[in-house]
């Protein structure tokens, strides 16, 4: 047998085994990965981290408002207080 | 049927509202001084924010009667608004500016109660009383290189507002216009 002949009877065409495309089938559904699920303890954890982190920073706000309020309402009072009490002493100098 | 009364209660609601709208000193004309000035002051406060400055300022001061003060005085007011501007050099704002600020305080409601007039400056005060009690209160402070309006909105005692620096109301730092504490 030369070479030609036998490589000619190596890639010959076989046809598959009765049974052969349902054997694949199943083969590779039984390797399929398990489907993975997050437990129900690691949602509760992030929605409740979630929630704080929110009102952390609503408070935050808040209170970052409530300063610079504070301080221009401060401000607001000083200069009405020093124009004020300027108007009043130019009035009290004229007519003295 | 319910359409008739929710429009009733509405109309209602809002004639009720628009005297003091009316009343309320709106501080317009004076857009452009701030890019002139040297140093500026614009303060808008509304009830919420008074009311929020209140709790904070109460809250901060809790160790003198000052934070106290301080609360019941902002406790009667419902806006504050400030604007204020410093010059390098005189002339860069016009009598005519403040005519549109004038103009409201002339109207029924306001009374000047203060004024002190000479060539170079002038002072004004106005007050709204209603029912008996201080109800609004303005102030044009006109300065050859400074200007000063302040109109506060709400009941307030001008002889506790006058005490304000003695009783020393800058406790707390105030950032100037660079940021740095005063």
């Amino acid at each position: 047998m030369n070479l030609e002949d036998e490589l000619r009877a190596a890639l010959r065409r076989e046809d598959p085994s009765l049974g052969f495309a349902k054997r694949v089938v199943a083969r590779a559904q039984s390797r399929r990965a398990p489907r993975k699920t997050m437990p129900r303890f690691i949602w509760a954890v992030a929605i409740a981290a979630m929630l704080v982190i929110g009102l952390t920073a609503t408070y935050e706000v808040r209170q970052m408002k409530a300063e610079r309020a504070g301080r221009d309402a401060v401000l607001a009072l000083r200069i009405a207080a020093d124009k004020l009490n300027s108007a009043r002493e130019k009035v009290v100098r004229r007519e003295n | 049927m319910r359409r008739i009364l929710l429009i009733t209660f509405i109309a209602v609601c809002a004639s009720s509202r628009l005297p003091a709208q009316l009343l309320q000193l709106r501080i317009t004309g004076l857009d452009g001084l701030a890019s002139k000035a040297t140093e500026s002051a614009d303060i808008t406060l509304d009830s919420n924010l008074l009311q929020m400055a209140a709790g904070f300022l109460a809250g901060a001061d809790k160790e003198s009667k000052d934070g106290e003060t301080l609360k019941q005085l902002l406790a009667g007011l419902k806006a504050i608004t400030v604007r204020s501007f410093k010059f390098k050099e005189t002339g860069q704002y016009r009598r005519e500016d403040l005519e549109p600020i004038r103009a409201q305080l002339r109207s029924p409601g306001w009374s000047k109660i203060i004024s002190s007039q000479t060539k170079e400056e002038s002072s004004e005060i106005y007050t709204r009383i209603e029912q008996g009690k201080v109800a609004g209160f303005a102030i044009i402070a006109a300065e050859p290189r400074e200007l000063t309006i302040v109109a506060i909105e709400g009941s307030i005692n001008l002889n506790d507002l006058s005490k304000l620096k003695a009783l020393g109301v800058p406790s707390i730092p105030v950032p100037d216009k660079k940021g740095k504490q005063e």
